[in-house]
């Protein structure tokens, strides 16, 4: 039932223009970033290039991808439950045969789904330079692994927050605070302490940069497993009152 | 025959305050149950804690034979709900929403179009097909929220206050829809119209802070009012004197309102009469109206 509440939920945000109209712009942005990448490496001399086309790719393509996903999914997750909670449509969930745990993957799926659409534009404009360059495939996939693992993360503190508030603003900025937060605890941090563990850039710098690590990956993964687990609990409160 | 809704000891607290106080309810097939009570006596909350939507802090709910804590998703596939606020999406069209709503019952894609035709005509929404929800008025709001409802046939239909906004001929309809319904189903809906309730249903539980004060028949069985018509025109005490009678009032020259003392049957009270020498034109039951049961009920008068 996950995956049907899933398909309803990525059909209804794909019907609404926030949906087409962030992806145009991601479009747009991306592609801005990808042409001025190339004019810049191409400009430089070859004794000045430390890193290839496909680092440079990695680093700044994906970088500014990472920063439009942060922007987005808050926006994106903020209305999930929050929305339905004010306009009484929650009922249509609760009283329909789904557990919380459905309810709660089928619109995290539902949200992952659409932005796996904007991990696939900065890979797809490196691969248009495929036919005339020699690019690290391993090292763009790698990349947008990372920044798949990001989506997920985001969409999963994103819930929760949608899941405890029923005012979509507060949802969204309580959403933006914490991945803040979340983006600040490297700097003026141990390397080695908790909190600075605690950051994703660097563990996403690990994948830009192609290297994979589970650690990474852990990471990215127990995170949004937490928040989802806080947003479970939240609904299952909810339905106690 | 299977109860389609049985709950028992079913009761709810928010912090310290009893919102509801232990319930029991069974529902067959054919039963339309009207929840009634001023605001604030705990209607939507029942309603919302047998849909599942509110768990219950004591107490068990069962439809058609699943409990609803135990086996929440058949118990749910058998629920047709539909809130004090109809649930809608309102940038979705009406054919995209029910076909959303039957989806996510469980419907398969082939049965999906046939439910949706049907409900749509069920509910007077043919017309309405591709309009976008937030366009239309709040009677077809309240329609479209109705046709969510029913569009998986549920076995048990709960509707929480399903005439609110509504034009009376809209209401009319809805009530002959829900008499129609409620023979293959069971239907529970709540209203603040007692004229509402007297015409739709055939049970009722009257609630007064969040107790059931009155749960059976909208009209009692055991009736202890008659209207007495005589020929004579004999003084209240006088009738009131017999010993079959309780008491006597007049309600105009020769027509009485009478109450039987317990124990006897009218049969025993009209011989009495009859042995009086007065003539009897007429003796019949005098139905209580929904409006003096509520009275009665929510006042202390009836336990």
């Amino acid at each position: 039932m996950s995956l049907s509440l899933a398909w309803i939920e990525w059909r209804r945000l794909m019907r609404t223009p926030l949906a087409w109209g962030t992806l145009a712009l991601c479009v747009c942005l991306l592609s801005w970033q990808f042409l001025g990448t190339l004019e810049s490496f191409s400009g430089m001399q070859t004794a000045h290039r430390e890193l290839g086309l496909s680092h440079h790719l990695s680093l700044q393509l994906y970088g500014l991808a990472a920063v439009l996903i942060l922007l987005i999914t808050p926006i994106l997750t903020a209305r999930l439950f929050s929305e339905t909670f004010r306009n009484g449509s929650y009922a249509l969930l609760s009283s329909a045969p789904l557990s919380n745990l459905s309810i709660l993957s089928g619109k995290f799926l539902a949200v992952v789904g659409y932005l796996s659409l904007l991990v696939l534009i900065p890979l797809l404009l490196c691969l248009t330079l495929f036919s005339g360059t020699d690019l690290d495939l391993g090292l763009l996939l790698a990349a947008t692994l990372g920044l798949l693992l990001l989506s997920t993360t985001f969409t999963g503190i994103g819930l929760y927050f949608s899941a405890l508030s029923e005012n979509p603003g507060i949802a969204a900025a309580a959403s933006y605070g914490t991945l803040m937060l979340l983006s600040l605890l490297d700097q003026h941090t141990e390397a080695s302490s908790f909190i600075h563990w605690l950051a994703w850039p660097s563990h996403y710098l690990d994948l830009q940069l192609g290297l994979v690590r589970l650690s990474d990956i852990a990471y990215f993964l127990l995170l949004a497993l937490f928040f989802l687990g806080l947003a479970l609990h939240r609904l299952d409160r909810r339905r106690r009152g | 025959m299977l109860n389609l809704l049985t709950t028992n000891q079913l009761s709810r607290s928010f912090h310290q305050d009893q919102i509801v106080q232990p319930l029991d309810l069974q529902l067959s097939r054919g039963d339309i149950l009207g929840l009634l009570g001023p605001n604030g006596a705990g209607k939507s909350t029942i309603m919302r804690m047998i849909c599942g939507d509110l768990a219950p802090s004591s107490g068990e709910v069962e439809i058609c034979g699943f409990d609803l804590l135990q086996q929440p998703q058949q118990a749910k596939r058998n629920i047709g709900y539909l809130p004090e606020r109809p649930p809608l999406h309102p940038d979705q069209t009406v054919d995209e929403f029910l076909a959303d709503c039957a989806y996510l019952h469980g419907l398969k894609k082939a049965q999906i179009d046939a439910a949706r035709s049907a409900a749509k005509r069920d509910c007077g929404l043919e017309q309405s097909g591709r309009r976008l929800i937030r366009k239309l008025s709040k009677g077809y709001q309240q329609r479209v929220g109705l046709a969510q409802a029913i569009i998986h046939d549920p076995q048990l239909l709960v509707l929480d206050e399903p005439s609110d906004g509504l034009d009376p001929a809209q209401i009319r309809q809805l009530r002959e829809l829900i008499k129609e319904l409620a023979t293959d189903k069971a239907v529970i809906l709540s209203s603040h119209i007692l004229s509402e309730i007297q015409a739709t249903c055939n049970r009722v539980v009257i609630l007064q802070q969040g107790k059931s004060v009155y749960n059976g028949d909208i009209t009692p069985a055991e009736q202890t009012s008659y209207r007495l018509g005589l020929e004579q025109n004999p003084l209240e005490s006088e009738i009131a004197a017999l010993p079959a009678i309780a008491t006597a009032e007049q309600l105009h020259t020769d027509y009485f309102m009478i109450t039987l003392e317990p124990g006897y049957r009218p049969s025993e009270c009209l011989e009495q009469l009859l042995g009086r020498g007065w003539q009897v034109c007429e003796l019949s039951p005098a139905s209580r109206s929904l409006e003096q049961l509520f009275l009665q009920a929510t006042t202390g008068g009836l336990q």
